[in-house]
């Protein structure tokens, strides 16, 4: 429903600029209020999801303002989690502005067509799409907050060892806990990450018995799980953490929009919409 | 008699300067005779912190622009430092400026954080230093003296050290940012100075729970470890230390580098990466500024908490102005009670010269006078001193009034003109 979503969206930007006036500011009333309509948006957004999918049947995960529309909406639900665990002040005004951005930019894209879906939410194993495309979303979200982590991360590192402090210092968390929401998002991101690639080839190998065709999609995400791989293995296994681990996160952020922009230029099978 | 300060402080020289001109207490005690001559250079203290280093001296027959080179020269000579590398950090005050720039030091008003209460430890030490090696004469007693009382003056009647304190206050705030919270996080003390000590009491009141103390005395490490539920650790184990700690404080006397970069690499991989974060209080400097480009090691020196710490000098500004004022009366009391100080030996030392001119010419001509009756002696005895006083009162008026506007040269000249040499020796009247 697109009224619903409109709201949202309205919701959404009441949201993210009282989250950036708070983080200028330093006021926690202005937060409250950017929290306040961050849920009002996030209820009328989960309904319009919802209403999309009963209405069609098919599951609202396919064209392209539609996964925009649902990266916003994980991208909510992975602020909602980070703030409640870590009462981060300083994220909101950096995913929050995103959020409006994409639910934005779906709701001005919403009208297109609508042929492929049928065929998808009929063939083999057709249960295995949705939990594909939502996964790898989730991951996409989630590896999201680790880019954003990072560059708080480095922001200050940067500036400690300068020993120059800017604006942003006395507003950003600590090293120690944007160091670790990145570990943790990238745990999250991860296990999304492989469980989206695990459903996607097995869709594709109870359709037509091909669980990989050398598409450019496939190859770059293959790339990101094993950079995404790497660094979680180094965390654990060498403790690489902090500057290391922050540039590895942007690195592999850049790898993400690549899969999620840049494929479609190079063509092949996960062209879409 | 005059007062000279020639010095630097961390506004004026970096701490590259500073360590090479730092004076270490053994180098005090064997540069202070070399700086008093006892003829124009009467009296001397050198004052030597992380922050600065001045050399304060009581002068005579000497300008103050003369006594200022001079003192230049010592600290170039001693210090092995070229003195046009040296001239432009160098400051120079004299007399009433010279006194209030000892009290404002004193009083913790020219300290890098205004307020902070280690400098007044650190005066009291220096002026022992230049007891001990005889160099504190009549005026820098007094003057010493004065300043203590300034000291505790400002800190009992303005809020100024009230508000958290410089190095470790910074030190907590700084380590909250790399650590988020400092609760369970370990601290090792390299060096048990009486800042280091400091800046540990304030971590372990933000949580800081593991305490390690290195130290060149191992007592003096078991007793600081022990007051603080600690545990001392030997010199060969400082890598080893270095990695089981979060910050380090590093404030040794050493003058080389007591943390390289290899001991931080290794700490680094032996605690798995995790962020270290080092203070280097010493000057000179203890920690290899190398240390510092290691990823995920943040080490601090002396002049990088400087930046950190400006701004908590704007907030105690307003009672730091409080203070002032304090000061100013107490330079203009000082000033006043110098006078007296000078005045009156000095009118002392000239009517003994005047009585024992008198006297010897009396001698001379006594035989002349033949047999006197003991109420004749009496009455030339008074005749003698009449002229004496009608002689000096005039002298003692024009004296008076030379002290009061400050006007040594003159003082000068009537000292020269009646040969007046030493000035009697005053200082054990000073107990305040």
């Amino acid at each position: 429903m697109k009224t619903l979503l409109l709201v949202a969206l309205s919701a959404y930007i009441v949201a993210a600029i009282h989250a950036v006036l708070s983080f200028i500011n330093r006021r926690r009333a202005l937060e409250r209020v950017a929290h306040a309509a961050l849920a009002v948006g996030f209820g009328f957004h989960t309904t319009a999801l919802a209403v999309d999918w009963l209405r069609d049947r098919i599951y609202p995960l396919f064209h392209r303002s539609e996964t925009l529309s649902f990266l916003g909406w994980a991208l909510v639900l992975f602020y909602a989690f980070v703030f409640r665990r870590y009462r981060t002040h300083a994220l909101g005004s950096f995913m929050l502005p995103l959020v409006a951005l994409l639910v934005l930019a779906a709701s001005v894209m919403q009208a297109d067509g609508r042929a492929m879906p049928q065929l998808l939410a009929t063939g083999e194993a057709a249960w295995l799409f949705p939990i594909h495309t939502t996964s790898l979303f989730l991951a996409y979200a989630a590896f999201f907050v680790v880019f954003i982590a990072s560059v708080m991360y480095l922001l200050q590192e940067r500036e400690l060892k300068l020993k120059h402090f800017g604006m942003v210092f006395h507003r950003l968390p600590s090293l120690a806990t944007v160091d670790e929401i990145s570990a943790v998002a990238t745990s999250i991101g991860f296990t999304c990450l492989t469980l989206g690639i695990i459903a996607g080839m097995s869709w594709s190998f109870a359709r037509d018995g091909r669980a990989w065709r050398n598409d450019p999609k496939e190859v770059l995400t293959a790339l990101t799980w094993l950079l995404y791989l790497l660094l979680l293995g180094q965390r654990y296994a060498a403790g690489w953490r902090g500057r290391r681990a922050a540039w590895i996160g942007l690195a592999g952020f850049t790898l993400v929009l690549c899969t999620f922009f840049g494929a479609r230029l190079m063509g092949g099978y996960h062209v879409f919409g | 008699m005059s007062i000279v300060l020639v010095g630097l402080n961390h506004r004026t020289a970096p701490v590259e300067m500073r360590e090479r001109l730092a004076f270490s207490e053994e180098a005090c005690a064997q540069s202070l005779p070399r700086l008093v001559d006892g003829e124009t250079i009467r009296e001397g203290l050198i004052f030597s912190t992380c922050n600065r280093v001045e050399v304060l001296t009581a002068t005579e027959r000497l300008t103050a622009s003369d006594a200022a080179s001079r003192i230049g020269d010592f600290l170039s000579q001693t210090r092995n430092v070229s003195p046009d590398l040296l001239r432009p950090h160098l400051y120079v005050h004299a007399d009433e400026q010279a006194v209030r720039h000892v009290f404002r030091v004193a009083c913790s008003l020219d300290s890098m954080v205004v307020g902070e209460p280690q400098i007044l430890g650190q005066v009291r030490r220096a002026y022992a230093l230049a007891v001990e090696a005889g160099t504190a004469g009549r005026v820098l007693h007094r003057l010493l003296h004065h300043a203590f009382h300034t000291a505790k003056r400002v800190r009992t009647e303005t809020g100024i050290g009230a508000a958290a304190i410089s190095i470790s206050y910074t030190a907590v705030e700084l380590g909250r940012k790399i650590f988020g919270s400092l609760a369970h996080r370990a601290v090792l003390l390299i060096g048990a100075g009486e800042m280091a000590e400091l800046a540990l009491r304030h971590l372990v009141k933000a949580g800081a729970s593991r305490i390690l103390v290195a130290n060149r005395t191992v007592q003096r490490a078991q007793q600081l470890a022990a007051q603080f539920g600690g545990e001392a650790i030997a010199d060969e184990r400082l890598t080893e230390a270095l990695s089981q700690a979060d910050v380090v404080i590093c404030s040794t006397g050493a003058e080389r580098y007591v943390v390289t970069p290899e001991m931080a690499h290794q700490a680094k991989a032996l605690r798995r990466n995790q962020p270290l974060f080092i203070i280097d209080i010493s000057v000179p400097r203890n920690v290899d500024p190398r240390v510092g480009e290691l990823d995920d090691v943040f080490l601090f020196d002396i002049d990088d908490l400087e930046a950190v710490i400006e701004s908590n000098i704007r907030e105690r500004e307003r009672e730091a102005q409080r203070a002032e004022l304090i000061v100013d009366a107490e330079v203009m009391r000082f000033q006043q009670r110098l006078r007296d100080l000078d005045f009156g030996p000095t009118v002392g030392a000239l009517k003994q010269r005047l009585i024992e001119m008198a006297r010897e010419e009396y001698q001379k001509r006594r035989a002349r006078l033949g047999q006197l009756t003991p109420e004749q002696e009496k009455a030339v005895e008074a005749l003698l001193m009449a002229t004496v006083n009608k002689i000096s009162h005039p002298i003692i008026h024009r004296l008076r009034r030379s002290y009061e506007t400050g006007d040594h040269d003159n003082v000068q000249a009537w000292r020269d003109v009646f040969g007046l040499e030493d000035e009697p020796e005053l200082g054990k009247e000073f107990d305040e």
